[in-house]
């Protein structure tokens, strides 16, 4: 099997956020998946990875939760890899593998928890989790996706917008930093290859990972609309007319927080939101209502038919 | 200056005088402001054992000061009194007076991990952060946070049906923290939200909201995950000597 074929088929983790306010994320990722020929799998009765409010609860709790998906997806499935698109959730598959391989402790409380909830216990190693854009970037690459693709995003400037889960800390991510082909953790760039594969034109964004408040989005809200529209400010001067998103916290609260600005700051920022997957649906020939754009708070419809997309 | 004498230039313990002569020198005016003398006498010797009895302030006794953290934190950004390096140098020196002049901005940390990213010592500032707020909340020296309700909503969901569904979540914690849920931001998002959803999707998140998403066969986790958060509770209720703190009160309620 090459490495290809190992991510035609994996477990699908959308997580709680891609059946609420990230359905767009969903839907897209989906169809997506499907016009590149790829296999979905939904975790069987998959509960919540813990985020990142459970985490400050308890964060051997939230080691628990992610453990409990990932044991689903290999003793249940036997599947080798489980694919979350959400940020939180990647994020947390991969905290809860690094726990497990290096805390005996978390391993314990995992261990016990697994027992009295009546299911197999997730040894470390058992799964591979990878985010949406590695499936992509894995599984068909650049040059598969340049070659699939039937509307170019030509003429259209994005800023790349990853936030802060998909990247750090450095030390969860053992597989980043790794060299020439390799995501980066300080300057990441797969969403910007596989944009530009469809022919998008990518600028030089310097708040890629920058936090756009997600953890505090209602709880403090001045200081998230704050952080949000220093990203949307960024993105705009940057030359972008479009911010691509790859996680659902980020998308709303950009979402959100443009709308706050307006009407708590008086600062409005005309820039489009849209998820890397809508894009590169409608890259593949998609309509825009098959990668959800209507589901959108932010209104890039009339944007868009005008660039001769959905 | 070095940072644990920050204190010190605090307009309060800054002195300028109008008139005033020392050993034949003038020593007037601003040019010659004088420093309060300062002693420390009360200092809490247990303040970084407690902070690492807590979940995330594990490695807070590896720090070295380097101030990476603060430099590379997001909140400080916006507001220069958020300063990661600082309190960790107060805990670890047990300044518990200077750490609670703070105690209303700690909990704000927006958790990007862009410290515990950038600290050469592995002392995961951003847990140390959540260690701290919570500290400061069972100590009593805080109200909880509306980040701490959030927090709690959000896992009572989850452990009694594991998964979240958001409007739920939402209403209950404007509820909690006595918010009203109609901001004219809010109002104007939804306005947008209705604009462009189809009728399917309405009635599915409608639905949602009146039976909630769950996972099936869920009752013997959550039963062992409140266990576990039960206990976990009650020890660090141990560790920071919250019985002795309770007992202290009722004798001075009672003097």
């Amino acid at each position: 099997m090459t490495t290809k074929d190992k991510y035609k088929k994996v477990a699908y983790y959308p997580g709680c956020a891609l059946e609420g306010s990230g359905h767009s994320y969903n839907r897209s990722t989906k169809a997506v998946g499907k016009a590149l020929g790829l296999d979905l799998v939904e975790v069987k009765n998959w509960n919540c990875c813990g985020a990142m409010e459970v985490k400050n609860i308890d964060p051997k709790i939230q080691t628990y939760l992610s453990s409990r998906v990932m044991s689903t997806a290999a003793n249940e499935m036997d599947m080798d890899v489980v694919m979350a698109p959400c940020n939180g959730c990647y994020h947390n598959l991969k905290k809860a593998e690094y726990d497990l391989a290096n805390d005996t402790e978390s391993a314990e409380v995992v261990d016990r928890l697994s027992k009295k909830a009546g299911h197999k216990t997730y040894e470390s190693g058992q799964v591979e989790t990878i985010h949406a854009l590695d499936w992509i970037k894995e599984a068909i690459g650049e040059d598969g996706l340049a070659e699939r693709v039937k509307n170019s995003l030509s003429g259209i400037k994005v800023a790349n917008y990853y936030g802060c889960m998909y990247t750090r800390p450095r030390h969860i991510f053992p597989e980043k930093d790794q060299g020439p082909g390799s995501e980066s953790t300080s300057k990441p760039h797969f969403m910007d290859d596989l944009l530009a594969a469809a022919g998008a034109e990518n600028v030089d964004f310097p708040l890629k990972t920058a936090c756009c408040g997600g953890a505090h989005t209602l709880s403090d809200s001045d200081t998230s609309t704050k952080l949000v529209l220093n990203i949307l400010k960024a993105a705009k001067l940057s030359g972008a007319d479009v911010i691509a998103t790859e996680c659902p916290t980020c998308h709303s609260g950009l979402e959100m927080h443009q709308i706050r600005a307006e009407k708590t700051l008086g600062e409005t920022v005309d820039i489009k939101i849209l998820y890397f997957t809508q894009l590169l649906g409608m890259a593949l020939g998609l309509k825009a209502k098959k990668v959800g754009v209507h589901e959108n708070i932010n209104d890039s419809i009339k944007f868009l038919k005008e660039r001769g997309l959905g | 200056m070095p940072i644990h004498e920050k204190s010190l230039i605090r307009p309060e313990n800054l002195t300028t005088h109008e008139d005033l002569m020392l050993d034949g020198v003038d020593v007037s005016g601003h040019w010659s402001t004088f420093i309060e003398t300062r002693v420390v006498k009360d200092y809490n010797e247990s303040l970084q054992d407690e902070i690492a009895a807590l979940p995330g302030g594990e490695q807070i006794h590896r720090c070295w000061q380097c101030g990476s953290c603060t430099n590379a934190c997001t909140v400080n950004a916006i507001n220069e009194d958020f300063n990661p390096r600082y309190w960790i140098y107060l805990i670890r020196m047990g300044m518990e007076s200077e750490l609670l002049r703070d105690k209303d901005i700690i909990w704000q940390c927006v958790s990007c991990n862009k410290c515990t990213y950038a600290c050469p010592r592995d002392v995961f500032p951003e847990g140390v952060m959540k260690a701290t707020a919570h500290w400061l909340e069972r100590k009593g020296h805080t109200e909880k946070s509306p980040s701490t309700h959030f927090d709690e909503v959000f896992t009572e969901q989850i452990v009694k049906t594991g998964k979240i569904e958001e409007s739920r979540t939402m209403r209950r914690f404007f509820s909690r923290t006595g918010q009203a849920l109609a901001q004219p931001w809010m109002i104007e998002m939804v306005k947008r939200m209705l604009r462009g959803l189809p009728i399917g999707m309405l009635t599915r998140m409608g639905l949602a909201t009146l039976v909630a998403p769950r996972t099936n066969d869920w009752s013997s986790a959550s039963a062992a995950i409140q266990e576990y958060i039960d206990e976990q509770h009650e020890k660090q209720s141990q560790a920071l000597s919250l019985a002795e703190l309770v007992e202290t009160a009722k004798q001075d309620v009672a003097a």
